[in-house]
């Protein structure tokens, strides 16, 4: 569904290709966007575009500058230098039309408490343009809080109160739903259920969903692609898939002698990093050179038991770019 | 922009405290109405027949005093005498007798020292307006409508002004019921009269009363702005009710202090929110006019207004 995209991100550089058709899916652009506080930049010429009918998941370690970006991106806080278009518009020149097509909920949806839900959408409904009770009643019926919409916020539960922060992203039939860490401080459940409603609006509306968070499982279920930000700098754009498995994937062989096949492998491989346990070598390759290299076992009478495609956790993969690409040495730096 | 007062509106009324703020405010009425009513059935009505005779002594020994201390008389003293002459003068020419029976005016009049209370509660409201939405973390959702900045705190100033409005209205109807019923009408409507520039003037009591009112709260809605400022600068509503609720009880008071020393006091903002200064009483500095007082006022007024509108369109909202 979804056109490959190549993306390289080295300092913010973002080259960015293409077919001229699909300029009209990307409802995000962020463009070389800055942020400096206090001669500190916090955010350092970030770039990257999301499309239509995509979950973006944005990861970074605390303190790495999703709140900033997404809190920049929907008008809280200003741009230092760059852009952020939303559907072609400015949210730093044109920012009531720009921020039109966009429903949000940053942090925890703060609602106020001594009103009911229903008045809490009403007074959301009141600041958009042609929201009317129908689509009030519609909204409230499709997360599920038709029962208790008219009691006080007060009384509501954490999951209750993200539902109605969902629902008032939802009011005025925003093209982008900006989500940050949506799931914070919600029980299993709920967050199941965030994270199914929110694939159901990128699929069955067309939305463009950003999220950001730092749970790594969370991403995987949730995103078609993330970006990794880290001290403020974008450094990787990806495909989930591609982004959990690399290009090359590691792969196990079970053997009745490792030390040999080891010997053999590095006769051939002398750079490839090679890792032995007891009855089994793990070796990366690309897909093509497994033939070649059972060849090379047969050939060298090592019996092969079973050849296996070692599956990489987003969390190893998450650890290896913000260590290598990041250069930080650790993932976690400064807490917010 | 309706439907953004509108929400204003309603954020206010769905609390309780909102209520009791009215409801001490017609209590405090109700107490004051009681009080003066058993009062009065306890004294008499003065005789008034000889009333010419008693403002024709009371003007010559004002003369005498003014004319014995000549040059040692205190400039706010001289004037009050003065106007008091002239006053006495004009009802002795035109047969206004100054006995008038207590009546639903004169409650109207007297309860207009509660304004000081509904500027109380409006300050209440001007100083959480805009830092209780941080507080409540609301903000962030507040602002990410498709509404700019400026629309949203303007929506927000209005209402403050609105709801001030309103308590007076309230404490105004109220009393003017509760006065009525109480007191009863006067049976010949008695004019109010005002010295302004050296000339005596009459009034309908009505009218008088409105704009009594009107005058007497421009000091109310000065502080209110004044917390509504500071509420959204700084997004603390302790702050901005501590300092203005201190200000409106002690900024008269320490301006008059400086201004008998000083006559820079007369920049002050206390020094002229009181345009009754110049109807019923003594400009505090002298050489005060009314121009220059409204003046003042809207340069101040401009001022807090900047402040509020350019620090809150420039703030990020990053708590």
């Amino acid at each position: 569904m979804i056109p490959a995209l190549k993306t390289s991100a080295k300092n913010g550089q973002s080259i960015t290709s293409w077919e001229e058709d699909e300029y009209m899916d990307t409802l995000v652009e962020i463009q070389d966007v800055t942020k400096v506080i206090k001669g500190r930049t916090i955010i350092d010429s970030v770039s990257f575009d999301v499309k239509k009918g995509e979950v973006f998941g944005f990861l970074g370690p605390n303190g790495a500058g999703k709140t900033t970006t997404i809190r920049m991106l929907v008008g809280l806080i200003g741009i230092t230098s760059g852009d952020i278009k939303i559907l072609g518009s400015s949210i730093k020149t044109d920012f009531e039309k720009a921020v039109s097509h966009i429903g949000a909920i940053v942090e925890n949806p703060e609602m106020y408490k001594f009103l009911s839900g229903y008045q809490n959408l009403i007074h959301y409904a009141r600041m958009s343009k042609g929201v009317t009770k129908e689509k009030i009643d519609e909204t409230v019926e499709l997360i599920g809080l038709t029962d208790r919409i008219h009691d006080k916020v007060r009384t509501y539960s954490l999951g209750m109160r993200q539902r109605l922060g969902l629902a008032q992203c939802l009011l005025h039939d925003p093209q982008i739903l900006v989500l940050d860490e949506p799931t914070n401080g919600l029980d299993p459940a709920g967050i199941r259920e965030i994270r199914d409603h929110l694939r159901m609006l990128a699929r069955d509306r067309d939305m463009a969903v950003i999220v950001s968070s730092h749970l790594l499982s969370e991403m995987e279920m949730m995103c078609d692609r993330i970006g990794i930000i880290q001290n403020g700098k974008l450094i990787d754009v990806q495909h989930i898939n591609d982004f959990v498995q690399g290009n090359e994937k590691v792969y196990e062989v079970e053997v009745d002698d490792p030390d040999k096949a080891q010997r053999m492998l590095k006769s051939i491989y002398p750079e490839l990093p090679i890792q032995v346990t007891e009855n089994s070598v793990f070796l990366p390759l690309v897909r093509d050179g497994i033939p070649e290299m059972i060849k090379e076992f047969v050939r060298t009478d090592v019996k092969i038991f079973a050849v296996r495609e070692v599956t990489k956790t987003l969390e190893d993969r998450f650890l290896e770019v913000t260590e290598f690409k990041g250069g930080a040495g650790h993932a976690r730096t400064d807490s917010k | 922009m309706p439907g953004l007062i509108q929400n204003e509106w309603m954020k206010i009324f769905r609390r309780p405290g909102t209520y009791v703020m009215i409801g001490l405010l017609l209590i405090m009425t109700t107490v004051a109405g009681a009080f003066i009513k058993y009062q009065e059935s306890g004294g008499t009505v003065p005789d008034n027949t000889e009333w010419k005779r008693g403002l024709q002594t009371q003007n010559e020994s004002y003369q005498k005093q003014l004319e014995e201390m000549g040059e040692m008389v205190p400039r706010d003293m001289k004037e009050q005498y003065q106007r008091e002459i002239a006053l006495n003068k004009y009802r002795i020419q035109h047969d206004i007798s100054p006995n008038e029976e207590y009546s639903i005016w004169g409650f109207v009049s007297d309860t207009s020292q509660l304004i000081e209370f509904a500027g109380l509660f409006t300050i209440i409201i001007a100083g959480g307006i805009v830092a209780s939405e941080f507080t409540w973390g609301t903000i962030k959702l507040l602002l990410i409508r498709p509404i700019k900045r400026v629309k949203i705190l303007g929506a927000k100033y209005i209402t403050v002004i609105l709801f001030g409005l309103m308590l007076l209205a309230v404490l105004f109807g109220y009393s003017a019921l509760l006065g009525g019923l109480l007191f009863g009408f006067p049976e010949k409507a008695i004019p109010y009269l005002y010295y302004y520039n050296g000339t005596v003037q009459e009034q309908s009591m009505g009218l008088h009363l409105i704009a009594y009112y009107g005058l007497k709260s421009i000091n109310m809605l000065m502080l209110a702005t004044m917390a509504f400022m500071i509420s959204a600068v700084f997004r603390n509503s302790s702050l901005a009710i501590g300092l203005s609720l201190f200000l409106m009880f002690m900024g008269g008071q320490v301006t008059r202090l400086i201004a008998m020393k000083y006559d820079w006091a007369k920049y002050s903002l206390f020094a002229n929110t009181d345009l009754l200064q110049y109807y019923e009483g003594v400009p505090m500095v002298q050489g005060m006019t009314l121009g220059f007082s409204i003046m003042n006022i809207l340069i101040y007024f401009l001022l807090f207004q900047v402040l509020a509108f350019y620090v809150f369109n420039k703030r990020d909202v990053s708590a």
